[in-house]
């Protein structure tokens, strides 16, 4: 009798014990005591520019195919037909570029034997290419002519594995599209140009990106 | 909990005793109930539960193909819910006779990350927190030490002097260490090389992750948050659909692009031509050329014995 009392005072102690505990519990969550962990900063969504599969540059081929602007490539609306070109050296042997073609930079390889506008422009025929054995191949064909001093590299692109390809590989299911050397490199100074790179990775935990430890807020 | 009533005494006065211990205990129950779910209240913000149909889903390998049907129609139900976008689910099967490998030319790659972020886009990865399956590692010439590779690396314009830049992303293993460690068989190795894994059988144990050489598996940790202009809608049931919070994930070789024939989309992105993807099967493919005749020098961390179908190579 006496233990029953005592075991059933016990059990109403811990229970409204418990209640009020809960009852505190609540009452901080209500009124948001602790507060919550400050957000993540915000990441801002990556450029566009950075997914879209641009080429480096755009060829007389991609222009013609996307409507671009090709009027750089009409060279008789300003030089004259059959009249021949006389080239200007400076003292160093470098072709002096006319004011006309200022857009052009001469930087075809490293030594400076290429100074030559009809290396690979046909003298007779502005809108032709020729190549050193005296074929003349149309200005949208210049992987052939390329392919005349860089054997490998062309070897390698022809079968696929230098510069892009896209669309499919499994040939039955589409068509697979080769890009051409111009579509990336610039004939008059073919080194692949430096470029902004993408951010990089932000982190998960703020601590790791240098910075402060989360300020607990109201 | 409740009084013992059964305690002796004279009949009336228990009867009265237990009225009042009845009501006075009552009271601090229905209190009590009431402040534990108060005091609960912050389970309310969770959110993402799963749902019965979720759970009571069968595992990848034994769903019947209209089990599947019904499982792409939940999730096209679940994903038009989220981002208001009607996506295209579908399952894609491996092909026949095809063995996927993947060509990284370290000569060519200029440290440009355009391959992880048009990954990030094509494979619906949470942007905040930020999921990348590409890490693209900054590393001395003259060095392969991993431990000199630095991935935070952000200078005004790429390549930069002195340092070529060497891509990670999952290898594909023959003998993936990720597949071996996962308690519950929600990750395998498919019959055309890709080791994917089923996001609703994944329990988010993350031994993947902690097996993995290569640190190519991705957690998520919070909720992902995709803003619904950048959601790709062409998803897979074992690629880019998106994940739950809890689910592990990695470059699974853009399951819905190259099933149905197409390249990934990091070598479609690649502006330098650094990546190359084929089938290893196929004589006349690009990657059988390579490995036929490019000087490839690694599959990464070669003596860990995995074998990867990532193959990393130089031009010259």
């Amino acid at each position: 009798m006496q233990s029953d009392m005592i075991a059933a005072d016990r059990t109403r102690w811990v229970l409204s014990g418990l209640s009020l505990s809960f009852l505190g519990l609540a009452v901080g969550f209500y009124f948001n005591l602790w507060g919550h962990l400050a957000p993540q900063s915000p990441i801002p969504l990556v450029d566009t520019n950075f997914i879209s599969n641009a080429t480096a540059r755009m060829s007389l081929a991609d222009l013609t195919r996307t409507g671009g602007d090709t009027s750089d490539f009409d060279c008789y609306t300003c030089h004259e037909k059959n009249k021949p070109i006389k080239l200007k050296f400076n003292a160093e042997g470098d072709v002096v570029v006319p004011t006309e073609h200022s857009d052009i930079v001469m930087a075809h390889g490293r030594h400076h034997r290429n100074n030559n506008c009809f290396n690979c422009h046909d003298e007779t025929n502005l809108e032709l290419l020729q190549t050193r054995d005296g074929h003349h191949l149309k200005i949208i064909d210049s992987p052939a002519l390329c392919g005349s001093c860089h054997g490998p590299t062309y070897r390698d692109w022809e079968a696929g594995v230098h510069g892009r390809t896209s669309g499919y590989w499994r040939r039955e299911l589409g068509p697979i599209e080769r890009k051409a050397c111009p579509s990336c490199h610039n004939p008059h100074a073919p080194a692949f140009p430096p470029r902004q790179p993408a951010p990089g990775p932000h982190l998960l935990h703020p601590l790791a990106q240098g910075g402060v430890r989360p300020e607990r807020n109201e | 909990m409740s009084e013992p009533t059964k305690s002796s005494g004279s009949g009336k006065s228990t009867a009265e005793t237990s009225r009042r211990n009845f009501l006075r205990t009552s009271a601090v129950l229905a209190s009590g109930i009431a402040s534990l779910a108060a005091a609960l209240s912050p389970l309310r913000e969770l959110s993402d539960c799963t749902t019965v149909e979720r759970f009571l889903q069968n595992h990848y390998k034994e769903l019947t193909p209209e089990e599947m049907q019904k499982v792409l129609a939940r999730i096209t139900r679940e994903v038009e819910q989220q981002y208001h976008i009607r996506p295209h689910v579908k399952d894609y099967k491996p092909m026949d006779g095809v063995e996927f490998v993947y060509c990284l030319n370290l000569t060519r790659c200029i440290g440009c990350r355009k391959c992880v972020h048009a990954c990030v886009a094509e494979n619906n990865q949470s942007r905040n927190p930020e999921i990348q399956y590409i890490r693209v590692l900054r590393m001395p010439h003259g060095s392969l030490d991993l431990e000199k590779g630095d991935h935070n690396y952000a200078p005004a314009s790429v390549p930069e002097k002195g340092y070529f830049y060497m891509p990670v992303q999952c290898q594909q293993c023959r003998q993936p260490a990720c597949v071996k460690v996962c308690p519950v068989k929600a990750t395998w190795q498919e019959s055309d090389g890709i080791t994917v894994i089923d996001y609703d059988w994944c329990i988010g144990c993350r031994y993947c992750e902690a097996a993995c050489p290569y640190f190519a598996r991705r957690f998520n940790w919070t909720k992902p948050s995709i803003p619904a202009e950048r959601l790709n809608p062409n998803m897979s049931y074992l690629g880019n659909r998106p994940r739950r919070q809890g689910n592990m994930e990695k470059c699974h070789f853009c399951i819905q692009r190259t099933r149905a024939g197409r390249y990934p989309a990091c070598v479609e992105v690649c502006p330098a031509g650094a990546r190359k993807f084929g089938n290893a099967l196929d004589p006349e493919s690009e990657v059988s050329y390579i490995l036929r005749n490019k000087r490839v020098f690694i599959q990464l961390k070669e003596e860990v014995g995995t074998s990867p179908r990532f193959f990393y190579y130089f031009d010259v």
